[in-house]
């Protein structure tokens, strides 16, 4: 015990103890250490953040998503599961991130392992998404669907009447009307604008 | 050449909208009070023309033409609710194309096998064809003529065909298309139960608690059967909805148990069922020891192809349906080898959905409800498919009582009522005789006045066999009626045409519009359809309907029943019976057909009195008596007291459909049950009266491998079927702008993953190839039909795409029906 | 395996192939003497050209029912629109309930109505399956005109 602690006290006093080194090499180690360091969270995190990893355990809404709009379509534009789960302003998408350590622990418990599981949880799944969407105003619709750049004139009679009343008062907000656009819905018995 | 024909069409076209537009209409009506005249529509009821549920609906009429139609409240079966194809039914008439005329293949004026299409008189046509027939049978004989019929035909349309047939021109080679989607429910039934036809009927839908669909895909191939089920699922929770495919469709949407299996491991999942309750000892033993005995399946039986084919050379016992007695525990060891696993492995279904499956049906609580239709009819192994499903019930007493019902469901809508009932295949007579039977012909020969002998005992060409004897030159005259066999039948390039263009022989196709049949024969004869006649069709839970005629046809066209009967006008006894035959019933001499069939005192028995004044009817005034009603009036005789009792004709008309057996004016829902069937004697409970000693067959068949699988080079399965928004060959309904619109073109449904593999993206132009032929399609990889990797789904109303082509003429050995659901095919980038 | 599938072929030629004007003569069989299928003037035994899948066109105005009880056609397009045991889509505009905010057609009475003409508070649950008696519109040329026509007051 006494050898781990004069271990440590060393350590620390050789952290303390003013390097030898230019202040110069110093900053530039930081530097390039930080890039090292950041660029490897970064690339963990986006690691984190691509269809192969989603489908670790969501593979059938994964696949499910093949088949919409948002994966195939006339100009071949297309969103993977992050650009519309994972907020795109960082401070928001390391909260989220964190929050996520807890589906970790729903990995580890094996909480949707198989399709049954994952149909019968689906609903809360889906409901908690709803409502991340809602309290952020559709934030992830938005990023690329920018109401101010709607040409009205161009858009079907259906969403022109909705686009340009309810959603332009900010009465509603992309997720209220646009449920189960990339994948299929869950039970919906209760949801608000649903039979 | 081509050119002046074609302006002829046109030309008779417009002649007959000048005659239309020439009727003046009143002026519009300024307000409604004065208007009602005018807005006044003529309402009566038919059956629907298209698929075997058999709704009713009401035609509206006005100024000869049909102007609306709708649901028919008062019918138990749809109760007011028609699909998209039944709300369409009042354009089918209407295509600007309808055939107005008689049209010969001519050159220089005279027939010629390769001339082109000229327009003829009835009397032209009829004289080249009576020629025709006439010639076959005087140097090759009766076998030499045929007829393709049709589960379309009126039931006394189907009733004229196969006497004119069998006993004027004496010959058995008349077979409907029926025998393409029900041939294999019909064996299922004659050997389990010794009587065709389902012994429930719809009202199982209101009181079943568990449904299970075998590869039945109801949400689109019957919609208002898939509404009435809908309806009880969804209004009474504890209902459960299993439903087995080859691939996912629609009918998946209401599943609470959906499997997808391996093409042909149906078969092996039907033992696996009757294994579980073998095993788990749930067997109804009360029912099993006073209602059924075991038979054993002779196994091994080959494909239903050409002798030489090298599949059916393999085959031990080819074409072979006998049984063998078997105890109990001969046939729990005959199930022990389908466990779940190897269900499992073989059907890669997951074991817990097959153990739900066999739960339901093993629970004796649950009344437990099976429909199927191709999936298990279109099978080279369809008869045993539709024997296993028998036995599960039968183990369970699940059977003929409310809501417990093995159910075949029909694909066309007098395929009962006509085909099977009336008898209109190569073996059979009505009433579920069978010309083999000596004592079956006796009684056809006696009801119909024909000296002893006339029938033929030899079965003759079925449907398949048919086009390969055109092909082989043996088969020379043929009726097509009423249907579009070169778009249907199987493997088209190295069978039906060359079948069809054979130079030897003389191919006439009746039908109201120009199919591919059409395009493939020699003499085209224009035809009415549907309430252009009056009619009668029987749907799949024994509901014969009759409907009046409402319009007249347009041009020239006449009603298959005016054609048989006309035509048999054109032969003299002599010219088509041997001497001796005649001798036996000298007052024959010198009469035609037309007399000998038609005008014996039964069949002229209804003066035209009895059709109102204001009541169209072609045909009996045509011929001068209540032609329809004589018809069927001699047919019935041969159903009555023999448990296929149809009401008096009249009745029919009043009703909205009854249920045979109909005695004493009640119909009866449920057969072989004490109290609803009045065939079962009190204290008896149960009694499949079919058989001689009232036991149901439980027969033993085991799984046995698909004709054709994929292999490294044709690496998918091809299955072919229908959509919702058309009707068979699509002759009708794609020529309903909005029934065209709603589905276009034929797509083949692909696995995304499929698809990638092959460089292939939606939308992709095809190549579609198998050992027989190849198409040009579009892929679709997403949509209603989701088939697993390794499946591709096409349907085959388009005209453009004629998937049989690809299909394989493998039929059951036992039904001769094709499976249209099991090729090997492969799909190039074009 | 090519070169004995070729083997083959030949040999069965050889041994079962008719002189060649045998085989002229059987070629002018297939000739459909002008008459025009849905096909078109096509020969049975040529292969012809799918077309392009037809597109559903996204959104147009209602389209007029030629007779009382003709269904509405959908006038939009319904890629991905679920209807099945947990949702259904078609109702979320259409119901009582949300038509008038969302501006789609209201569903008729008459599906409120059970087998036996009862009048229920909810859409009856035969009438759940909207695909049935709706269906979208591609956009195409119908391939037969069709001489139906309706009565003088729906003209």
């Amino acid at each position: 015990m006494k050898k781990i602690i004069a271990i440590i006290k060393s350590w620390w006093q050789t952290l303390r103890a003013p390097s030898s080194a230019s202040l110069g090499f110093i900053l530039c180690l930081g530097f390039f250490g930080g890039i090292i360091f950041w660029g490897g969270f970064n690339t963990g995190m986006e690691a984190t953040n691509t269809e192969e990893f989603c489908s670790g355990c969501h593979e059938v809404i994964v696949e499910e998503i093949k088949e919409t709009i948002h994966y195939s379509n006339r100009s071949g534009v297309r969103a993977i599961c992050s650009d519309c789960h994972v907020p795109h302003n960082w401070s928001d998408k390391i909260v989220r991130k964190v929050q996520a350590s807890k589906e970790l622990v729903a990995w580890a418990m094996g909480n949707i392992d198989t399709p049954e599981k994952f149909y019968e949880r689906r609903r809360h799944l889906a409901d908690r998404e709803w409502d991340r969407m809602k309290k952020n105003n559709s934030q992830e619709c938005r990023n690329c669907h920018e109401f101010e750049f709607m040409d009205f004139s161009i858009q079907g009679n259906r969403s022109v009447k909705m686009h340009s009343t309810a959603l332009a008062s900010g009465d509603k907000t992309c997720i209220d009307c646009h449920k189960g656009i990339a994948h299929e819905l869950p039970d919906m018995t209760g949801v608000s604008g649903w039979h | 050449m081509k050119f002046t024909r074609r302006e002829f069409v046109k030309a008779n076209a417009a002649a007959s909208a000048a005659a239309v537009a020439g009727v003046s209409l009143p002026a519009t009506a300024t307000n409604l009070i004065a208007s009602t005249d005018q807005t006044k529509i003529k309402w009566d009821k038919a059956p629907c023309r298209f698929c075997g549920t058999g709704c009713s609906v009401m035609v509206g009429t006005q100024n000869g033409k049909v102007v609306a139609t709708q649901g028919d409240p008062k019918s138990e079966v749809n109760k007011g609710l028609n699909c998209i194809k039944g709300y369409f039914l009042s354009k089918i008439m209407y295509g600007k194309d309808r055939l107005q005329t008689p049209l010969l293949r001519m050159k220089d004026g005279k027939y010629h096998k390769n001339g082109d299409f000229q327009p003829v008189s009835w009397d032209q046509a009829f004289d080249v064809m009576a020629d025709k027939f006439k010639q076959s049978i005087k140097e090759k004989g009766p076998t030499s003529v045929g007829m393709f019929g049709s589960g379309q035909w009126t039931v006394w349309e189907g009733y004229a065909a196969a006497k004119l047939m069998k006993a004027g021109f004496l010959s058995n080679n008349i077979d409907p298309n029926a025998r393409h989607c029900m041939a294999s429910a019909v064996v299922g039934f004659m050997r389990a139960f010794g009587i065709d036809e389902p012994m429930g009927c719809y009202d199982d839908l209101e009181a079943a608690d568990t449904f299970v669909l075998w590869g039945s895909n109801m949400a689109e191939m019957h919609p208002i059967l898939w509404s009435r089920l809908t309806d009880r699922r969804l209004s009474h929770p504890h209902v459960k909805v299993h439903v087995l495919s080859t691939f996912k469709h629609r009918s998946f949407e209401l599943a609470d148990n959906g499997m997808v299996f391996t093409p042909q491991s149906d078969l092996a999942i039907l033992n696996y069922i009757a294994n579980y309750i073998v095993q788990t000892d749930a067997v109804n033993w009360d029912f099993v020891n006073k209602h059924t005995v075991f038979k054993r399946g002779t196994t091994d039986i080959g494909y239903g192809l050409r002798p030489e084919h090298p599949l059916q050379k393999a085959a031990k016992n080819p074409d072979s349906g006998a049984m063998s007695a078997m105890t109990f525990d001969e046939y729990k060891a005959f199930l022990s080898e389908y466990t779940l696993e190897k269900t499992v492995e073989l059907s890669g279904v997951p074991a817990d959905k097959l153990e739900a499956l066999a739960k339901a049906y093993a629970d004796p609580k649950q009344k437990v409800t099976s429909f199927w239709t191709m999936g298990f009819n279109q099978h080279t192994r369809g008869v045993w498919a539709n024997n296993s499903i028998y036995n599960i019930h039968l183990l369970m007493g699940k059977i003929s009582e409310p809501g417990n019902s093995p159910f075949s469901l029909t694909g066309q809508p007098s395929a009962c009522g006509t085909a099977r009932e009336v008898g209109t295949f190569a073996h059979r007579l009505p009433a579920d005789l069978v010309v083999n039977n000596p004592k079956h012909r006796a009684t056809a020969e006696k009801i119909w006045k024909l000296p002893e002998g006339t029938i033929p005992p030899k079965p003759g060409y079925h449907a398949v066999l048919q086009n390969r004897m055109l092909k082989d030159g043996k088969l020379n005259a043929y009726w097509v009626m009423c249907n579009n066999n070169m778009q249907a039948a199987p493997n088209l390039n190295e069978e039906s045409l060359p079948g069809y263009r054979n130079p030897e022989n003389f191919i006439v196709c009746s039908d109201p519009y120009p199919t591919v049949t059409a395009q493939a024969a020699d003499l085209i004869l224009p035809t009415a359809m549907w309430v252009e006649k009056e009619g009668a069709y029987g749907n799949a839970e024994r509901r014969t309907q009759f409907w009046h005629q409402q319009v007249s046809a347009p041009g020239e066209a006449k009603s298959d029943l005016w054609q048989l009967m006309e035509f048999s006008k054109r032969f003299k006894v002599e010219e088509v019976w041997p001497a001796e035959l005649i001798a036996k019933q000298p007052e024959v001499k010198g009469k035609t057909l037309f007399d000998v069939l038609y005008k014996n005192g039964n069949v002229d028995a209804y003066s035209l009195d009895e059709v109102a004044e204001d009541q169209l009817n072609d045909e009996s005034r045509h011929f001068g008596f209540y032609v329809q009603k004589g018809l069927f009036e001699e047919y019935a005789e041969f159903g009555r007291g023999h448990g296929h009792d149809l009401a008096p004709f009249d009745m029919y008309h009043e009703k909205h459909g009854l249920r045979w057996p109909v005695v004493d004016g009640k119909e009866t829902l449920w057969r072989y049950r004490e109290g609803h069937d009045p065939y079962v004697a009190k204290g008896k409970g149960v009694d499949f009266y079919g058989k001689p000693d009232g036991k149901a067959f439980i027969i033993a068949t085991p799984f046995e491998p698909a004709a054709e699988a994929p292999d490294e080079e044709f690496d998918l399965w091809l299955s072919t079927g229908r959509v919702l928004e058309h009707w068979h060959s699509g002759t009708m309904t794609r020529r309903v702008p909005e029934l065209y619109r709603a589905f276009p073109d034929a797509v083949v449904y692909m696995h995304p993953k499929d698809a990638e593999k092959r460089k292939l993206r939606r939308g992709d132009e095809i190549v579609v190839q198998s050992r027989r032929g190849e198409l040009k399609s579009r892929v679709e990889t997403r949509g209603r039909n989701r088939p697993p990797e390794g499946l591709v789904y096409m349907p085959w109303f388009d005209a453009k795409q004629l998937t049989n082509k690809l299909t394989l003429d493998a039929t059951d050995p036992l039904s001769k029906e094709t499976d249209f659901k099991k090729c090997a095919v492969k799909v190039m980038k074009a | 395996m090519k070169i004995k599938l070729l083997a083959t072929a030949l040999c069965a030629l050889m041994l079962s192939a008719p002189s060649w004007s045998e085989q002229d003569e059987a070629d002018n069989n297939v000739n459909n003497g002008g008459v025009s299928s849905l096909r078109g003037n096509v020969e049975l035994d040529t292969q012809q050209d799918p077309g392009r899948i037809k597109q559903v066109q996204r959104d147009r105005p209602t389209m007029d029912r030629e007779y009382v009880h003709q269904p509405p056609l959908i006038p939009h397009q319904i890629r991905h629109y679920k209807v099945d045991m947990d949702a259904n889509k078609c109702l979320s505009c259409h119901s009582w309930k949300n038509a008038s905010e969302t501006g789609g057609t209201r569903i008729s009475p008459t599906h409120y109505e059970t087998r036996d003409g009862m009048t229920l508070s909810d859409v009856s649950p035969r009438r759940y399956f909207c695909l049935q008696c709706h269906v979208p519109q591609a956009d195409a040329k119908p391939l037969v005109e069709n001489d139906f026509k309706p009565v003088e007051s729906l003209r």
